[in-house]
């Protein structure tokens, strides 16, 4: 007993406040959590063997998340299919998991594009969608049978002249944006159901004679936490559809409903935790089959499409950072330098994402910043938890980040890190860390200037 | 006109050529010939024939008269067997006249009557009548007698000496067409060979047999050898060895058995009718022909014939394909889900589906071989819980229960077994019940009109339902409870393999398939559409084919070459082909490179089939496997397999025998198949310029 020594710990410099109880009856030290491994790789190990920061994504997570998600929906209706929204995270193995477990591709944009037809997804299994395709992108899609999403009228002009040139019908589908009862909503992409505006984009399409209509899409947000919605939506552009059927007799075959559904991502501004605010799956996949039924007319099964990202992925990855260095602020606060910073956490602007160490700490939570790398002082993660004190060297897991940080991340003034992937303990490498040719491969320095 | 006439004599071959199961105007025209070695029978034969059929031109049959020598062989039969006792005269011509229009009204009489009431065919029954009663009454024609009698014995095969054993079966055979010597009895024989070698091992079969047994009854080995009556054995042998019964062992044995019965039959006819100075005729091989075929098809004998084709050959080889293909029942119901469930329990089931209920489905949703989460002690934790249950049919909604509650996991309602329920009355002469949905979760009325796929409710926990599942059956009347009947399911995947009409077994997983409008609008062929393709072998233009879409008198459709009939049909889930009748090499491919296509595009998906030998093999190959398969169903095995590539490619393999040919197949972007391939043969559509 006598040689059982307590442990070290810093002094922490706590604002006393009185009167206030805490809301939830949770002290923060019970509050903290501690996650020594991902899928059974210890975050030592992965650290050691591929350094931090890291990105960690776990296969079984992602491969068990789109499996219950499309049986939620086939269980429901029997013609869905999934398509993997690129922009969401668009490495390679990632894709290519999702092609394995049935997807097709949903991509914006002719980088995307090109990105799929490299991994071998087929035109026909790639939908295109976005307000920017340029003509020499649209006639690639369209020579390989892509499924082209209209989003406005100078992209029917346009694909008119792609058809005129191909001297080929090209079977199209336009977005549509519509009231779904929520806010805000989203008017920006494709042509208002509401105001007429999407009638008149088929009736221009019928009168060009060069494009057939064969889908609808419609994308009404994201991180759409009102299941209602999308059983709005559905209705609608079932309706609207019969409506055009009835008017110009266009049959259509398909109708995209797109994503939005939330991971268990913590909205910044959101009272409850994402355990109970965020209803699961099944929820929204109920509320839509209720829409298709209530507006479909019986035994008609058209195709349906969903272009669910976040909610598939974002819980799969995590980012491993390590204390760098620490100081206090001149208000008493914590500030601790981590060595990735919104340069990879682009979505820290919305999200308060969960922190876990890699190891119990000892010590009184104090109010503390997570600041990242850049000589920016924008360059925050999260600026309103109670942490113990760290000492340099300690790991922080970040979690969930698996949606749109790999693909938003930035390379400004560091190296963008390794990303890796945890398959029954198996780690493979997705993407090696950057180093300085990645960012000279591209530069051409004109002979006069050459110093040496 | 020309065409017309060639459908006349076409008719009047046939005729010939049917008396020996065979139904080809060129063994007719053969046979004909043959019957002329006695002019006095041929002439005969002839002239009752044209008698029945200006007859049936008098009352009026046209269309359904051309259509085979059906009608007409009974009155052939007769003819011969009046012009075999009387030389061609005036009287004797009368004679011949009235009894083949006679004939004739007998044959479409008892026609009518066998195939309504007994489903039975009249086989030569009108011949035996109506030939006893010419017989018995040119015993008051003593006038026909002076005049008409003629020697007999004087015809040209007298010369030829051969053993007994071969001249009774020879003459037997040539006894058929009232020929009766060994060269007749030859030519017939050769004839028979050249059609079909399964009819030539049955008729010797047939009488070597009969004869036998009646040489050892009798203890007179060559009298009952030369027997001319012994050809009711050789008949008895083809027609339930070959004809009405698939070619097999089995159906040979039962042929075997027939005979010896008919050799005590034969005796005792023999001896009675002689009596009255009649022959036999084919009394006793249609006595126990039509019996042993009404009793076969009364237990529900698997090998009796459905169709009888041509050939025992062509029977046969359908028979064998279509086993394989089309294997469901007639009741076909789509899945009432949507997505992957597992069977529970199905047909004969190990716990309710029994007795007069044993027709039946359950179905749940598995996870790792559980059908709940945590512990299942909720129905929210059942994976098949509050899921939409889709109509299986189209129909009315005859009788609903739905107020019931949701018992607890494993806790039964053993009073209301059925729990919440529909029943549809399909219009087709069954009823489909659907059971345990949830409490108040149906939405259709009572009745509604409602088609396949129409949402029913939702899967509950009601009735004597110890977890949640869906309970589907067919069954014979409308009340709760009825006894069940078979059914089957069509167009679904099993392990990622199209199925397109079975019943899934206990444990497996299946999921419904829903067809694409696209490829039914492409697989829609109206009545006299043409299409011409190109026919290549290798890189060489061998000819072009054009095909033609054309309608049977029976409402089949088919393509049609010129030189032969593809034979297609379609059904909720796939369009495929079944028969191939006439030879041409081009229509073979077709068959051969798309038994079936699914009108279901989805990747992954693989569908196999078995297409019969006459699309596969040519020549001697064809007729050395038809016979082999005549022995053992299971000679010679012809597989295919195909999947999509992409929305408009089909490829596979054809395996037939040892080969192993890849199969490639484009869709048309409108209608039809833009380029057909296998192995090194390939159709390719031309374009209409």
């Amino acid at each position: 007993m006598t040689n059982n020594k307590k442990p070290y710990v810093k002094p922490t410099i706590i604002k006393l406040q009185s009167g206030l109880m805490n809301k939830f009856g949770v002290s923060p030290y019970y509050a903290r959590k501690v996650r020594s491994n991902i899928d059974g790789v210890s975050i030592e190990e992965l650290t050691k063997q591929f350094g931090s920061p890291l990105f960690v994504f776990s296969e079984k997570t992602i491969r068990n998340t789109i499996r219950e998600a499309k049986e939620a929906f086939a269980t429901r209706y029997p013609n869905v299919t999934f398509s993997w929204s690129y922009k969401t995270n668009y490495i390679d193995a990632i894709n290519a998991i999702y092609h394995q477990e049935g997807s097709i591709a949903e991509v914006v944009s002719e980088m995307e594009y090109d990105k799929a037809r490299k991994l071998g997804i087929s035109g026909e299994n790639i939908i295109f969608n976005g307000p920017h395709k340029s003509i020499p992108a649209l006639k690639k899609a369209v020579q390989e049978g892509a499924k082209i999403h209209i989003d406005h009228f100078d992209e029917i002009d346009d694909l008119e002249t792609v058809a005129a040139e191909l001297n080929k019908e090209i079977p199209v589908a336009i977005r549509l944006n519509l009231d779904s009862g929520i806010q805000p909503q989203w008017s920006r992409f494709g042509f208002n159901l509401e105001s007429g505006q999407a009638l008149d984009a088929v009736r221009r399409i019928n009168m060009g004679g060069k494009l057939r209509l064969n889908g609808l899409h419609c994308h009404i947000g994201t991180f759409i936490l009102e299941p209602n919605a999308y059983k709005t939506q559905t209705e609608k552009m079932v309706k609207f559809a019969y409506e055009l059927e009835d008017m110009l007799g266009i049959s259509i075959e398909y109708f995209d409903i797109g994503g939005g559904f939330p991971s268990k991502s913590k909205l910044k501004g959101t009272y409850l935790p994402p355990d109970v605010s965020v209803p699961p799956i099944d929820n929204y996949a109920e509320k839509i089959s209720q829409g298709l039924f209530n507006a479909l007319k019986p035994g008609h099964f058209p195709k349906l499409y969903l272009e669910t990202g976040r909610g598939l992925i974002d819980e799969a990855g995590y980012l491993i950072t390590t204390v760098f260095a620490s100081k206090r602020l001149p208000d008493g606060r914590k500030s601790y330098v981590l060595d990735a910073g919104v340069n990879l956490l682009f979505t820290a602007t919305w999200y308060k994402f969960t922190i876990e160490t890699d190891r119990e700490m000892q010590g009184l939570g104090e109010p503390a910043l997570l600041n990242g790398p850049l000589c920016m002082n924008i360059d925050i993660l999260d600026e309103g938890s109670m942490l113990p004190p760290m000492k340099r060297g300690t790991r922080l897991i970040l979690s969930p980040v698996g949606a749109y940080n790999v693909t938003q991340w930035m390379q400004f003034i560091e190296y963008r890190p390794a990303v890796v992937l945890i398959n029954e303990n198996q780690v493979e490498i997705i993407r090696e860390k950057e180093d300085l040719s990645d960012i000279l491969r591209r530069e051409r320095l004109p002979k006069r200037l050459r110093l040496a | 006109m020309k065409t017309l006439l060639k459908q006349h004599f076409k008719t009047f071959f046939n005729s010939y050529s049917e008396i020996f199961f065979l139904q080809s105007p060129v063994a007719g025209v053969l046979l004909f010939l043959v019957t002329l070695t006695n002019i006095n029978v041929g002439i005969a034969g002839v002239v009752s024939v044209v008698a029945a059929y200006l007859f049936a031109r008098l009352i009026g049959m046209r269309q359904a008269f051309l259509s085979s020598g059906f009608f007409t062989y009974n009155a052939l039969l007769v003819g011969l067997s009046i012009g075999y006792l009387f030389a061609l005269e005036p009287l004797s011509l009368f004679f011949i006249v009235t009894a083949g229009i006679f004939t004739f009204m007998l044959s479409i009489m008892t026609n009518s009557i066998f195939s309504y009431y007994l489903k039975l065919p009249i086989l030569s029954l009108p011949f035996v009548i109506v030939s006893s009663i010419a017989y018995l009454a040119s015993y008051n024609y003593s006038n026909l007698y002076v005049t008409g009698l003629y020697p007999h014995g004087e015809t040209i095969g007298e010369t030829i000496s051969l053993p007994f054993w071969l001249d009774g079966f020879f003459i037997s055979l040539g006894a058929i067409l009232f020929s009766p010597n060994s060269l007749a009895g030859l030519l017939f024989a050769l004839v028979i060979l050249f059609f079909s070698r399964i009819l030539f091992l049955l008729a010797i079969l047939g009488f070597y047999l009969g004869a036998t047994i009646s040489g050892l009854m009798e203890g007179a080995m060559i009298s009952a050898f030369m027997q001319i009556n012994n050809f009711n054995f050789i008949l008895i042998a083809m027609a339930l060895g070959g004809v009405y019964l698939v070619p097999a062992p089995k159906s040979y044995l039962i042929a075997a058995i027939a005979v010896a019965i008919a050799t005590m039959l034969l005796d005792a006819i023999n001896l009675f009718w002689a009596n009255y100075g009649i022959p036999a005729f084919t009394l006793p091989f249609n006595f126990i022909t039509l019996t042993f075929i009404y009793v076969l098809a009364l237990v529900g004998f698997p090998l009796v014939a459905e169709t009888v084709l041509r050939t025992p050959e062509d029977t046969l080889d359908e028979y064998i394909s279509n086993v394989s293909r089309f294997r469901g029942n007639f009741r076909k119901l789509s899945l009432p889900f949507s997505g992957k469930w597992t069977v529970w329990q199905g047909f004969d089931g190990a716990w309710t589906h029994q007795g007069r209920w044993k027709y039946a489905y359950d179905f749940v949703i598995t996870k790792a071989g559980k059908t709940y989460k945590n512990d299942g002690k909720f129905l929210e934790e059942y994976y098949a819980y509050q899921k939409p249950v889709f109509s299986p049919c189209r129909g009315q909604i005859i009788s609903i229960v739905s107020n019931l509650p949701d018992n607890l996991p494993g806790i039964v309602d053993k009073t209301n077994n059925w729990g919440n329920l529909i029943i549809i009355d399909t219009t087709l002469g069954y009823f489909v019940e659907l059971s345990h949905f949830a409490q108040n979760t149906i939405r259709v009325k009572q009745g509604q009109w409602i088609e396949v796929g129409t949402q029913l409710g939702l899967c509950g926990n009601s009735g004597y339902s110890p977890q949640p599942h869906i309970h589907v059956q067919v069954q014979a009347t409308a009340q709760i409870g009825a006894e069940t009947l078979p059914f089957s399911f069509h167009g679904y995947l099993e392990n990622n393999l199209f199925i397109s009409n079975d019943l899934p077994k206990n444990k497996t997983t299946i999921e419904p398939l829903h067809p694409n409008r696209d490829l039914e609008f492409k697989t829609t062929f109206i009545l006299d559409q043409r299409f011409t393709y190109e026919a290549f072998q290798g890189e060489q233009l061998v000819r072009t084919v054009t095909l033609s879409v054309c309608m049977a008198a029976g409402g089949e459709t088919y393509f049609d070459s010129g030189k032969a009939k593809l034979f297609f049909a379609k059904d909720a889930h796939s369009f495929y082909f079944y028969r191939l009748e006439g030879n041409d090499p081009w229509l073979s491919l077709l068959f051969a490179a798309l038994p079936r296509m699914p009108l279901v595009y989805h990747q992954d998906m693989t569908w196999e089939d078995m297409p019969p030998v006459s699309a596969v093999a040519f020549g001697w190959r064809k007729h050395f496997l038809n016979l082999a398969r005549a022995f053992y169903h299971h000679i010679g095995k012809i597989h295919y397999s195909a999947h999509w590539e992409s929305n408009r490619i089909i490829t596979g393999t054809l395996q037939n025998g040892g080969k192993i040919l890849p199969v490639k197949l484009e869709l048309d972007n409108k209608l039809g198949f833009s380029l057909v391939r296998l192995g090194e043969r390939c159709l390719c559509k031309k374009e209409v310029l």
